[in-house]
């Protein structure tokens, strides 16, 4: 009998048995701690430069001296009903750190978390009132009359009724990341189904109790992927829950996720009501503060990043904007993996960010 | 000797067992995600949550109502008071914000120094409510 073969058949001794229970032991105690800690998160250095209402400004602290940094600066927008950190996610990890290194001086738009006196905000007022204002600041801080802009998911939406609303305030380069802008395809995706159908009224809802609680929007989201969210993303974890890396990087996501914030009521309604019920983008006939929205209006460059797993917003809804756009300059660019992969995944240093990073940089000068 | 052909290990109890798992909740998962993209499912949903709201709805403002009554004979705010206190908060915020933009005008703040470039820490765990 040859050496490998004895040990494929080996009986486990006392020993053995009592390591394993160790292991477990010290796998479960880890898994505790994953679940009730919160991970050390959004590490880079900023200052805080504008604050109105619950939304503050964010400018990092730049790593390169300025003669090597980009003439234009990045602002971030990200999404309202969730925290923006996502995108400072951790060190050795964090989109804002990569931007940061490749000479960029980075902005990042927080919108904060509304309370019951923010009910009433509308994205007319994410639009027309707070970016405008936050972005006069950046201006003035920054000194520069050209800017890049980045907008994430709801974030995306907000920069795109901006970018076609206000063409000539000085919007030089912007970033479209998974955008929820077409919502023609009412079967495109659970979102899409459940917010369009007629049994579904968000009036409702808004009235009853002022903004829409983040467990609310966060158990939508994850019903999307019931399976995979519930379970999946557990057991995966305690199968690689010896892997440092892993863990680390499911802990930072995970206290991402845990940390839901309300959605201003009026903004749900509209998005609801205005977006997915009635696709009034699209269909030219939305207004903001009574200003029409015309997309082709839009005349910055536009790299538009699609992810073609994402299941919250699916590629349909973003592809359509890039023929009704103003601008000459436009690219459409699509990644594999999901929503939220795609920024904050292990893929993203090698695949989505090299490629904004190419694209920004020939535009940023 | 201890694996066929299929890379199938008769002596690692543990992986047949993963291998059983991953497959079921490969299955499991299609169907769910196949349920809840239902129309179905959608107008069972929307039907839920209404009745919930409905049922709730005028718990909730019975409750409020009293609690509105016990705070005024209490000589307390209310949380319609302290909304109300916020909302005066934000406009006089707006207007402040809209001096500073004169201001700014005045005297452009790129004139203050620009943070020193420096490397990130790499280091230690912040709570949440600390990073701001």
């Amino acid at each position: 009998m040859s050496e490998s073969e004895n040990t494929s058949v080996r009986i486990p001794t006392f020993l053995d048995v009592c390591e394993g229970w160790h292991k477990a032991a010290t796998n479960v105690q880890t898994l505790n701690r994953l679940l009730h800690t919160d991970a050390a998160i959004a590490q880079t250095p900023k200052e805080v430069i504008w604050t109105l209402n619950k939304a503050k400004l964010y400018r990092y602290v730049p790593v390169l001296p300025e003669e090597k940094r980009h003439k234009i600066p990045l602002l971030l927008v990200f999404a309202i009903m969730n925290r923006p950190y996502v995108l400072d996610l951790r060190p050795g990890h964090s989109f804002v750190e990569y931007m940061l290194k490749q000479g960029y001086d980075v902005y990042l738009m927080d919108w904060g978390i509304p309370g019951p006196e923010d009910k009433n905000l509308s994205f007319d007022d994410y639009t027309l009132e707070y970016l405008p204002r936050a972005i006069r600041k950046f201006k003035a801080v920054s000194g520069a009359t050209e800017f890049s802009m980045l907008g994430w998911c709801l974030g995306a939406l907000i920069s795109t009724l901006y970018a076609a609303l206000r063409p000539d305030d000085g919007l030089k380069n912007l970033i479209l990341l998974t955008a929820p802008l077409d919502f023609s395809d009412k079967s495109a995706g659970g979102f899409s189904r459940w917010a369009s159908h007629e049994a579904f009224s968000p009036d409702h809802l808004v009235e009853l109790l002022g903004n829409v609680p983040g467990e609310i929007i966060d158990t939508g989201a994850k019903m999307l992927k019931p399976v995979e969210n519930y379970i999946g993303s557990y057991v995966n974890l305690w199968d690689r829950i010896n892997d440092p890396h892993t863990v680390d990087a499911w802990h930072a996501m995970n206290t991402w996720v845990r940390d839901t914030i309300p959605m201003a009521g009026a903004a749900y309604k509209q998005l609801i009501n205005d977006f997915y019920k009635e696709n009034r983008l699209m269909n030219g006939t939305l207004s903001i503060r009574g200003e029409r929205v015309e997309l082709s209006h839009l005349t910055a460059s536009v790299l538009n990043v699609i992810a073609e797993a994402d299941h919250i917003t699916p590629p349909c809804q973003s592809e359509r904007v890039m023929d009704l756009i103003g601008s000459e300059d436009k690219e459409l660019f699509r990644v594999r993996g999901g929503h939220i992969g795609i920024m904050a995944g292990r893929g993203a240093e090698k695949n989505t960010w090299p490629h904004m990073d190419a694209w920004l940089a020939a535009r940023s000068d | 000797m201890s694996q066929n052909n299929n890379g199938f290990d008769v002596f690692d109890p543990l992986g047949v067992y993963k291998n059983m798992r991953d497959a079921q909740l490969d299955a499991w998962a299609k169907v769910m995600v196949e349920l809840v993209n239902s129309e179905a499912y959608a107008e069972a949903t929307g039907v839920m949550l209404q009745n919930y709201l409905s049922n709730t709805g005028p718990v909730l403002k019975a409750m409020e109502a009293a609690m509105q009554q016990t705070l005024a004979n209490l000589n307390l705010p209310s949380r319609d008071d302290v909304t109300r206190l916020a909302e005066r908060l934000i406009n006089i915020e707006m207007r402040l914000d809209s001096l500073d933009a004169k201001l700014d005008e005045i005297h452009p703040p790129t004139s203050r120094p620009a943070p020193k470039p420096t490397r990130a820490p790499k280091g230690k765990a912040r709570s949440k409510e600390n990073q701001e």
